[in-house]
């Protein structure tokens, strides 16, 4: 009987704490969803609402057009040039950077190099520098009357090459892109190096008893080692690239000719610039399938990583 | 012999890599003291005489005290709710059970898949609608819920490497949910708040495309926002370009110095695990 009523308190007090703590939960959440929902959730569903009609911004019928924009997406040739070219940004600025960050991590990594924190330092610099001040100061270099690279050019007798690098349509992107590299490969270095940490030292050893140089040590142990972190760097790179915007409009606003135009770029024009909103609104739409799809690769590769 | 080369070599490239990597923020820096003639004659010159005019007239005329303050104004509110609502929300993900807590978790998560395009068209309406526009508010409650996803998922993964038997000593102490919170976990929480606090920040004070849309308004303005008009309106006037874009990096980089380690931990926050 005692037994009995001990187990029905317990009962009680369970589902009464049960009650409670969730309670608390939602009270702990709440504050957090209520801006969430307000300022995220619904306009997110408003975006997609907005890609179904034509609305211009100003008229205030919003007249639904169904899929029609979604149609007119496929038949843009524009929209085509914009994505082909975040797949040349994506492919150039996810490799090159990392490319030089292992370069450098390899340089840097053995314990005996002198001044390892400092290079770390120096190299991380651009990368806390907003796109915006990226912008401006490779604008200058490129600058076809007083920019530093034309006078380097000159310097050493390559005058003949001089020219505006930023109005040259087949340059201009790849100009942008070194601008970009510059202001992004110090995170690639840190992000890699913190990898480096993890990386059993005997390996190296075993590989040099089997009389293994530098260039194998490198291909056989440091590679395979930092794989899981060179592989999510990477997809973490891949999905910036969809989303470049800020250094994109600041040094070029798609031009010369759209040869610097990408999705982000396209999608503020059409909509901002051109008020076709619903049209707009579906480009944002694209834009966000783009990185879900990058994303969902990303999670799956984490939890790889994790087993 | 050939290690003496090939130390050499090494320091060598990761010497340049350095030089090509500082100069540029160097020779704008540098610039900022020179006059416009100085600039075009020779980029890389010292200045002959200190040009201190530009940076004075760039913050007075150029309008950078305004801007300066105008970011701080939206970035302090905006990494103050980012991290109190994160913590609070992010502590209950991890500790406490309540029905649904997985789907509202990922409903968060999927705000750290999509880009701030997702939602820029109707949050300028919503923003207009809720009469916000030409108010600090109108980039600082959107920037707040922009941030959470992220700051959610960084404070839920730490919460959850704590154990929770500190929490039921607590509890037993007679602590109730929000005192065991405040008291025992909060305080443990510094390293990943101070993570926290950098990366937004950071993207704060960077952003750019968020504050076009919202902050618009001249007097509204935030640095970066600021510096790309003042950069279109001088372009001839090339010092007092340097001077606009010393004062919107010179201090953020002497912060970052002091501060290195954490910097680099918080930006990177995102590509690393834990």
């Amino acid at each position: 009987m005692a037994n009995n009523t001990l187990h029905s308190n317990s009962n009680l007090s369970f589902i009464r704490r049960f009650i409670y703590q969730n309670k608390v939960g939602y009270l702990f959440i709440l504050p957090a969803l209520l801006l969430y929902a307000i300022f995220f959730i619904y306009p997110f569903i408003g975006t997609f609402y907005f890609s179904l009609t034509n609305w211009n911004g100003v008229s205030p019928q919003k007249t639904f057009v169904g899929f029609n924009n979604y149609i007119r997406i496929v038949k843009d040739s524009l929209m085509w040039t914009s994505l082909y070219h975040n797949v040349i940004w994506i492919i150039i600025g996810t490799v090159t950077p990392i490319v030089i960050g292992l370069l450098l991590v390899v340089l840097l990594g053995n314990k005996k190099t002198k001044g390892q924190m400092f290079f770390r330092i120096i190299y991380f610099m651009p990368v806390i520098l907003s796109p915006v001040i990226v912008g401006i100061i490779w604008g200058w270099i490129y600058n076809p009357v007083f920019g530093m690279l034309n006078r380097i050019l000159k310097v050493i007798g390559l005058g003949f090459l001089s020219r505006g690098w930023l109005g040259d349509p087949n340059l201009a992107i790849y100009m942008v892109l070194i601008a970009a590299i510059w202001a992004y490969f110090g995170f690639c270095v840190v992000v890699l190096m913190a990898g480096m940490q993890g990386v059993d030292m005997n390996l190296y050893d075993a590989a040099k008893c089997d009389g293994a140089n530098s260039w194998q040590q490198f291909i056989n142990v440091t590679i395979p080692q930092l794989s899981p972190v060179l592989t999510m760097l990477s997809v973490y790179t891949m999905i910036g690239g969809f989303k470049v915007f800020d250094i994109v409009f600041i040094m070029t606003r798609g031009g010369p000719a759209n040869s610097t135009e990408l999705i982000a770029t396209y999608t503020y024009n059409q909509s901002f610039q051109l008020n076709k909103l619903g049209y707009g609104s579906a480009l944002c739409m694209v834009m966000v399938f783009l990185s879900l799809i990058v994303s969902i690769i990303l999670i799956k590769f984490r939890e790889k990583s994790e087993v | 012999m050939r290690k003496f080369i090939r130390s050499n070599l090494k320091y060598a490239v990761l010497v340049l890599s350095a030089l090509l990597t500082i100069t540029p923020i160097l020779v704008i820096w540098i610039s900022s003291l020179k006059s416009s003639s100085e600039i075009y004659n020779n980029p890389f010159a010292l200045p002959k005489i200190l040009h201190w005019e530009n940076l004075v007239q760039a913050w007075t005329v150029g309008r950078f005290y305004k801007y300066m303050v105008n970011t701080f104004i939206v970035t302090f509110p905006t990494v103050l709710f980012v991290v109190s609502l994160s913590c609070i929300a992010g502590y209950a993900f991890a500790k406490l059970k309540f029905a649904g807590s997985k789907i509202f978790f990922y409903t968060f998560l999927l705000g750290l898949m999509l880009p701030f395009q997702s939602i820029m068209i109707p949050l300028y309406y919503l923003v207009r609608d809720l009469k916000l526009l030409g108010t600090y508010w109108a980039m600082i409650l959107p920037a707040t819920a922009l941030g959470l996803p992220f700051g959610i998922f960084l404070m839920q993964a730490f919460f959850r490497s704590i154990p929770s038997e500190l929490m039921d000593a607590a509890s037993v102490d007679g602590c109730n949910e929000f005192m065991v919170f405040l008291k025992i976990m909060l305080p443990l929480a510094a390293p990943a708040v101070s993570t926290l606090i950098v990366f937004q920040f950071m993207w704060t004070w960077n952003a750019l495309l968020m504050p076009m849309l919202l902050l618009n308004r001249e007097s509204l303005r935030p640095i970066m926002l600021g510096l790309m008009f003042f950069s279109g309106r001088y372009t001839i006037n090339y010092g007092l370009v340097a001077a606009g874009v010393t004062i919107a990096s010179f201090p953020l980089m002497i912060v970052f110095f002091i501060f290195q380690r954490r910097f680099i931990r918080g930006l990177t926050a995102g590509a690393i695990k834990g």
